[in-house]
């Protein structure tokens, strides 16, 4: 494209043309935050189900901040090299980006409230962490589905949604989440929410 | 009749404006890959549609890279939405 004088109805064949080339709503490694979070929760999820099975040691739960932490920390990291990688920022990113920050807001705000309710009350509320796990972050990936039209994002948030509502429904009606079936099923839930749609997102963008 | 806008009616200028409208950040490489434009003419271009205050540039460095950011400004977006509203009464009277 060189600079130079242009009829009106070129002018309208470039705006139209610029925007249609703006409209690519996958990029090479879309999926790779989901994947890095997928596999992360995957991985710490094995590791704690299987040290609470052969030790009853209830302690190892504090592993579960291995997933803020780590999590945490590669985010933003993964996130700016996409976005210096792809060389754009659309507002449709921006808003994904805010969705999922109310989701790590949410987590970091429960987790202190189950944090001061066995520090100041002695009770146990931790339950409440898995039921946000499988309630927000579906219901997060639901909506980043549907605003960038993805079906995978929203039939993997809706797996994970009826399997959050079905931990729900366990803690009201004081059903146990003992590891040895609840731990399987979290693997379970998040493989459907995160890793496979992540793969499904990065064949898609490859593909393109 | 409104007169279209000088500064926006070339092809260049024109076409980077149509990708700012679109996004809300982006860069030399993403803007020149897009445009089909050469560095050095799309530079110059940058820095006239800057100097009309119609976009922001932002200058900073990946590792030891430099990278260019452009983002449309508030009145770069009026400009472009003027232009359009400029284009459409002369295409009905054609």
């Amino acid at each position: 494209m060189e600079e130079r004088k242009i009829t009106e109805f070129e002018s309208i064949e470039i705006i139209t043309s610029m925007i249609s080339r703006t409209k690519d709503r996958l990029v090479k490694g879309s999926g790779n935050i989901l994947l890095m979070w997928g596999y992360l929760i995957v991985a710490v999820t094995a590791l704690i189900w299987v040290l609470l099975v052969t030790t009853h040691n209830a302690a190892y739960n504090w592993f579960w901040f291995l997933i803020w932490i780590i999590g945490g920390i590669a985010t933003p990291i993964m996130a700016k090299k996409q976005r210096v990688e792809t060389g754009t920022k659309s507002y449709t990113d921006r808003l994904s980006s805010q969705i999922w920050s109310i989701v790590g807001y949410a987590a970091i705000a429960s987790a202190f409230l189950c944090l001061g309710f066995l520090l100041f009350g002695g009770k146990d509320a931790w339950s409440m962490m898995f039921a946000l796990a499988l309630v927000i972050v579906p219901m997060a990936e639901i909506m980043q589905g549907l605003v960038i039209r993805e079906k995978c994002l929203i039939t993997g948030g809706s797996i994970g949604l009826l399997l959050g509502l079905f931990t729900l429904c366990c803690i009201a009606a004081h059903v146990k989440l003992v590891a040895t079936w609840f731990m399987p099923m979290f693997i379970i839930a998040f493989a459907a929410m995160m890793i496979i749609p992540g793969h499904i997102l990065n064949h898609k963008a490859n593909r393109k | 009749m409104k007169e279209l806008n000088p500064l926006l009616h070339s092809q260049l200028r024109l076409a980077v404006m149509s990708i700012l409208m679109n996004v809300e950040e982006a860069d030399f490489v993403y803007l020149r890959e897009k445009t089909e434009s050469t560095a050095g003419n799309l530079s110059v271009q940058l820095d006239k549609l800057s100097s009309a205050g119609y976009i922001s540039v932002e200058k900073g460095f990946v590792g030891k890279k430099t990278r260019t950011t452009c983002q449309i400004t508030e009145e770069g977006r009026k400009a472009f939405e003027d232009y359009v509203d400029a284009l459409k009464q002369y295409i009905n009277l054609q």
